[in-house]
């Protein structure tokens, strides 16, 4: 599970993360920070599914940071895409591939949301929605 | 691998082959089909038993453009500028004649739209809006002309590529610590990935790379509908196994989905194309190639970070399609993403929609009137104007700094000289940083006290023999106002600043 974590004023210099890691024993995987004195913002993936995820939500709530999960990070229209690969390369998380008959192939859970892909797009097919 | 060269005996002629379409009998294998073919049966059964291979490639192809006729307007122009929604199109031809190549950007949206967008249009029966102007004459009156047009309004649209359908191409990748936008597509930094373009074992030159069916008059695929090989393509490079087409074939017939306005971020527009070719089997040899493997087609790796020609760019690796297609190839250790930007699903789809039409009798193969020249040799541009080079301009008493020295007294030193750039060097006068005035009016307010506490450590260099065009655009990239010269083992020998390089111009030799 992708997810953004947004830190306000108030707790950007806590040890939000380190210590849901802690408590939970998951480790999460930092994928892009952006963090200064102001405000935080992470994108992390969460290795746990079911009641564990929703406790992992829970103890970010309550460390006052909101989580948001990533759902339709982008989207490939299958109209435009002509399946070059020319996405696939560039793109740092290895989300995108080819199935074995050639057609593009986009693994959604493995997306950070970089935007790499949307550039290196010859025909505009990948779109943030 | 494919050994041994194959019999050249004339196992069928065209008019044979021909004969068999037309009578339904013909067997027709797409390239893939024939290379598991060989692989299973040998080349003689494959040879024996197939009459046509259908090949195909779906990419970027610069080289490309329609040449379109208007009509006349009541009263008539002589259109001596016109642009199709914005897009320039090239009016040194007739009246009402256009030619509208692939890689023009629009005026108004530039990189987002082009040429090759206007071809798609245009061919997905799109309204376009037309504009000209003129100067007006006793036979054509007319100054302006504003309308809208589709492709059933004009009276040809024909696709014309002056260079389709590169036999192989070289693959790209990227050393610089920068991410680069090319016409290669993104490539990222610290040879972060490679990306390739090209069918490999579906291209049509490489199954036939002896040129010996495909030349002028050859009927082919071209964009969904039908085309013919005009002649070599521009930059057609036989001896080293980049032969190239020119193509043409009516615009009217073709389809969107094989042809596809593109844009490469930062770099500009373009158009894909989709380009099929049969090779008739009229021997074992023709087998033999019809059968060739990605595994045979061999490129080199070249390093975009070079901003020299293509064909001096370093080469970093030699590979096959198949170790690019394989999604990954090791470049220093490391295990690198490889991606294509030529869409290997369409060109296997285009050989199949090429043995389609073979097997239903409606493409017949023609022989070609005259063969690719597998002569031609591919020139470079030599630059026969001198251009002024740094040592020209650089100035080589450098004053410099070590160090330890005192930030006063070094600001003394600038400022008794009259100088911006300070060049921090070590005994042997190699380079170790470089402090500005700037630098030092910070440190002061500040109260530093060591030289080497202020000095930007990562120094942008040049070289004397470098061009200052090249140089001017290093210091706008970024964004400062002198560089040290050094020499290979970075010893400093001179220093060029933006006031050098604007006193050169005012002398009115440059021709930067």
């Amino acid at each position: 599970m992708i997810v953004r974590l947004i830190y306000s004023p108030e707790v950007v210099e806590k040890p939000v993360l380190a210590e849901v890691i802690l408590k939970s024993g998951v480790p999460i995987n930092i994928l892009e920070a952006k963090v200064n004195a102001q405000k935080g913002e992470l994108v992390v993936s969460i290795p746990a599914k079911g009641n564990m995820l929703e406790k992992i939500f829970d103890l970010f709530k309550e460390a006052g940071v909101k989580a948001q999960k990533f759902t339709k990070i982008l989207q490939i229209d299958y109209e435009k895409c002509t399946s070059c690969g020319a996405c696939i390369s560039p793109c740092p998380t290895k989300a995108l591939r080819f199935e074995p008959d050639w057609t593009l192939a986009f693994d959604e859970e493995k997306c950070v949301a970089c935007r790499t892909c949307v550039n290196a797009c010859p025909v505009k097919a990948i779109i943030v929605p | 691998m494919l050994s041994e060269n194959g019999k050249t005996e004339t196992i069928r002629s065209i008019n044979e082959i021909n004969e068999k379409i037309r009578k339904g009998d013909a067997v027709i294998l797409t390239a893939e089909e024939m290379i598991r073919l060989v692989e299973s049966s040998g080349v003689e059964v494959a040879a024996k038993e197939v009459d046509v291979v259908t090949s195909g490639t779906f990419g970027a192809m610069c080289s490309s453009g329609v040449f379109l006729n208007f009509g006349h307007s009541d009263p008539p122009i002589k259109m001596t500028q016109c642009w199709l929604n914005d897009v320039p199109v090239y009016k040194g031809i007739a009246a009402v004649d256009g030619y509208l190549g692939a890689t023009v950007l629009s005026e108004t949206l530039g990189f987002e739209y082009g040429g090759g967008h206007v071809i798609e249009d245009l061919v997905s029966g799109r309204e376009i809006e037309l504009r000209a102007e003129s100067y007006g004459t006793d036979c054509y009156p007319r100054r302006h002309i504003e309308t809208r047009i589709t492709i059933d309004d004009l009276n040809q649209a024909v696709l014309l590529n002056p260079r389709n359908c590169y036999q192989r191409y070289d693959a790209a990748t990227n050393s610089t610590d920068r991410i680069l936008y090319t016409y290669m597509g993104t490539l990222l930094p610290n040879y972060g990935n490679i990306t390739f373009s090209g069918a490999g074992q579906l291209n049509p030159l490489c199954k036939d790379p002896n040129y010996e069916t495909l030349g002028i008059g050859t009927r082919i695929f071209l964009g969904g509908g039908i085309g013919y090989i005009i002649g070599e393509g521009t930059q057609h490079n036989p001896s080293a196994g980049f032969g190239t087409l020119m193509v043409k074939g009516d615009l009217k017939q073709m389809s969107n989905r094989y042809l596809r306005g593109s844009s490469f971020y930062r770099y500009g527009v373009s158009l894909y194309i989709g380009v099929g070719a049969p090779i008739p089997i009229l021997n074992e040899k023709i087998a033999l190639t019809a059968a060739v493997k990605n595994e045979d087609i061999f490129v080199s790796i070249k390093d975009y970070g070079a901003p020299s020609r293509p064909d001096l760019r370093p080469s970093v690796k030699k590979v096959s399609y198949a170790d690019l297609r394989s999604g990954k190839v090791e470049i220093k250790g490391k295990d690198v993403p490889s991606s294509s930007l030529s869409s290997y699903k369409m060109a296997i789809e285009i050989s199949e929609v090429l043995k389609k039409w073979i097997q239903e009798g409606k493409f017949l193969l023609t022989a070609p009137v005259e063969r690719l020249s597998r002569q031609t040799v591919v020139k470079p541009l030599e630059i026969k104007k001198k251009e002024p080079k740094v040592s020209e301009i650089m100035r080589i008493n450098v004053i410099t700094a070590n160090p330890d020295d005192n930030v006063k007294e070094v600001a003394k030193k600038l400022v008794e000289k009259g100088i911006d750039h300070l060049p921090v060097v070590d005994g042997a006068k190699k380079i170790l940083g470089i402090v500005t005035s700037w630098d030092l009016a910070r440190a002061l307010a500040s109260d530093k006290k060591r030289l080497e506490e202020i000095m930007t450590k990562k120094v942008i260099t040049v070289l004397q023999n470098e061009s200052i065009d090249v140089v001017a655009r290093k210091m706008a990239k970024h964004n400062i106002s002198g560089v040290p010269v050094v020499d290979k083992e970075n010893h400093v020998i001179g220093i060029v600043t933006t006031d050098d390089i604007s006193k050169k111009l005012i002398e009115g030799k440059s021709t930067i």
